[in-house]
């Protein structure tokens, strides 16, 4: 899977990288509005994440550029911006997605799964990991073949687990992931341990392998 | 404001005091022009009379007999003049005098002053010492005339001043008026300049140029300020995101202790209260900058059942129990966005800052919005919407949640006002 990272700031640029290169992703790197509008032209990426403020050009121009030239590439808008507008703007100018600075990598990660797999598996858009198929269309899941009634939050969580596989998720950033803005003000995260072990106990009720591990007493990690 | 006094009356204060001062001293003055005038002409009148006296009785003739029996007579019939034998040398130098004396003749009792010359005159080769008074007016009289007179153009200076004064301060202050009536209407938060009107008066000229000036760098101060907040808020976005992303790294390390894993979620936390203060206080300079519209049709009841459901979980983790009571179908005009950060705000509030298994009550009516909370003591009502006053000893939350309604309240021309009431915390917002 190929990623372009369009994005000035090299630290996060890097950070981006490492943490998706472990997964099997390849990123590339483009530090300024002209590199990006090269690389674009020339090449197919999976997912493109752009920095929309960039030193010399607007992103936005880069996703009209997109457009112009019919390309399929994912995007997902990374900005420091919370502008609403600027948000609505990218998403309906084609915009996949968009990320306000600073966000968890785990949340990146997980947001690019969902792009390249939407993008890519179109209709018949399910994973599968041994006994456990996930329907991310129709947002239901199954183990064994048999259907297993997850809530919103439940399958929510599950998929973000899926999106980072083998990584460690600490419990504020499930927490800041489950709550958007508010974790901070909330003066405890046990919320977010509620609905974890409801997820645990209806998979492995449903005869599923306990992929999901406790790490370091409070952080998670899905193994496959 | 004590009392306060035009510009003008002052001046015109000033102007009648120095007229009263001037137009007192004048009665003197005047009372001493006019009595030496009096008394010098007096004195020419009695030196003609005597000089009249002495030549017609000389050119009379008379023998001795005929002339003391004239003086005699002369003496009884004219009064005021006294005509004497005397051994006084016939050089003796003129005298003039000023007498008071009570008039017999006057009707009332009263006391005249007289002006008299005494003077030796030869007549028929003897000496006669002949004195001459005639009435002069009285001193108290000539001081009262003049006072009535200096007193009556006075009034006459008075009235003109306020009349004057009436006029001019109509027409000379108005372009003042005009400077003034327009900085009145100056509002910062526009950043709209004012434009003044030209006057040819060179002090009001000065004053509008010193103003645009000063309104000028005013609002450019303003504008770099408000910029500031938002472009440090922005520059920090980014530092922030590389930290959080390189904890997000370092987490994945495998010989990480649990230790370690703690001080890495320690770090979390607080980068994400950081993250959270930083974008409250952008959010709270774009509502000042009027960056959001507010013209929107929004279903009230709906976004507060939204949000409702939304903290769902939160309040069944604290065991609070909801009562609601929220009229279907309230709509409002504003900014979506904002509205429901309003709510989502004061619902967070009432979470954190209520006791275990304690009330939530929110209803909505035309009355208004009312969110209430179970809760132990009142909170000090002074700083209650003022940015980074802490209301408990709670540490986490920005500071600035409150800040923010109210901010949200002023854009819709809402009002916000707090009341503890039984244990119970209400925030009451009227449309």
């Amino acid at each position: 899977m190929k990623i372009l990272i369009i994005e000035d700031e090299n630290e996060l640029a890097d950070s981006i990288s490492e943490y998706l290169s472990e997964e099997n992703y390849l990123c590339e790197f483009a530090r300024t509005y002209n590199q990006a509008l090269e690389k674009i032209e020339s090449f197919h990426y999976d997912c493109i994440l752009l920095d929309i403020m960039l030193p010399d050009g607007n992103g936005m121009n880069i996703l009209e550029e997109l457009k112009r030239q019919d390309k399929q590439d994912g995007v997902i808008i990374i900005s420091a911006k919370n502008a609403l507008d600027d948000k609505i703007k990218g998403l309906q100018i084609g915009a996949d997605d968009y990320l306000t600075k600073p966000f968890h990598l785990s949340e990146l990660a997980a947001r690019i799964y969902s792009v390249i797999r939407r993008k890519q598996f179109g209709n018949s858009n399910t994973v599968r990991q041994n006994e456990l198929e996930i329907d991310l269309l129709a947002k239901t899941i199954s183990v064994h073949n048999h259907p297993v009634i997850l809530t919103k939050k439940e399958f929510d969580l599950l998929l973000y687990f899926v999106g980072n596989k083998n990584r460690v998720i600490s419990k504020s950033t499930l927490a800041e992931h489950l709550s958007g803005d508010f974790a901070d003000m909330l003066d405890n995260h046990d919320f977010v341990y509620a609905h974890i072990k409801n997820l645990k106990k209806k998979l492995s009720e449903a005869g599923c392998e306990s992929y999901l591990k406790t790490v370091y007493g409070t952080g998670y990690k899905w193994e496959g | 404001m004590g009392r306060m006094n035009k510009l003008l009356n002052k001046s015109l204060k000033s102007f009648t005091i120095y007229a009263l001062i001037v137009l007192a001293t004048s009665v003197p003055a005047y009372y001493y022009l006019v009595d030496s005038i009096w008394l010098r002409e007096l004195d020419e009148h009695n030196e003609i009379v005597a000089d009249r006296t002495e030549n017609e009785l000389n050119k009379l003739e008379l023998t001795v007999t005929e002339l003391n029996q004239s003086i005699v007579l002369w003496n009884k019939i004219q009064p005021g003049t006294n005509l004497q034998k005397t051994t006084l040398d016939k050089n003796r130098k003129d005298s003039t005098y000023t007498v008071l004396r009570k008039n017999p003749y006057a009707a009332h009792e009263d006391i005249d002053r007289f002006r008299g010359l005494s003077r030796v005159i030869e007549i028929n080769g003897e000496a006669y010492l002949l004195t001459v008074e005639t009435n002069v007016e009285e001193t108290e009289e000539t001081v009262v005339a003049i006072a009535i007179l200096t007193f009556f153009f006075f009034v006459i200076l008075v009235v003109g001043f306020l009349i004057l004064n009436r006029r001019l301060s109509v027409k000379l202050w108005q372009p003042f008026k005009n400077t003034l009536t327009r900085l009145k209407a100056f509002n910062l938060n526009s950043q709209t300049s004012i434009t003044f009107e030209n006057s040819n008066i060179l002090e009001f000229q000065e004053l509008n140029e010193a103003l645009n000036k000063l309104i000028e760098h005013t609002i450019s101060v303003y504008k770099t300020q408000k910029e500031f907040t938002e472009n440090a808020s922005h520059e920090l976005q980014t530092p922030l995101a590389i930290i959080k992303n390189k904890l997000d790294i370092l987490l994945q390390k495998e010989t990480l202790t649990d230790r370690q894993y703690q001080i890495i979620e320690d770090i979390n936390k607080a980068l994400t209260r950081v993250s959270r203060i930083n974008k409250n206080l952008l959010l709270l300079a774009k509502i000042e900058n009027h960056q959001f519209d507010g013209s929107e049709i929004i279903n009230l009841s709906e976004l507060i059942e939204q949000c409702l459901e939304q903290f769902k979980e939160h309040f069944a983790n604290k065991k609070l129990s909801i009562q609601t009571e929220i009229e279907k179908d309230f709509f409002i005009t504003g900014n979506k966005i904002l509205i429901d950060i309003l709510i989502s705000n004061l619902l967070l509030n009432a979470i954190r800052h209520n006791s275990q298994n304690g009330i939530v009550r929110i209803s909505l009516s035309k009355t208004g919005l009312f969110i209430s909370n179970s809760g132990m003591k009142a909170l000090e009502t002074e700083n209650l919407f003022k940015r980074f006053k802490k209301h408990s000893d709670q540490s986490s939350g920005s500071g600035l949640g409150l800040a923010i309604v109210e901010q949200i309240c002023k854009r819709h021309q809402w009002t916000i006002a707090y009341e503890f009431h039984q244990e119970t915390h209400t925030f009451k917002i009227n449309f």
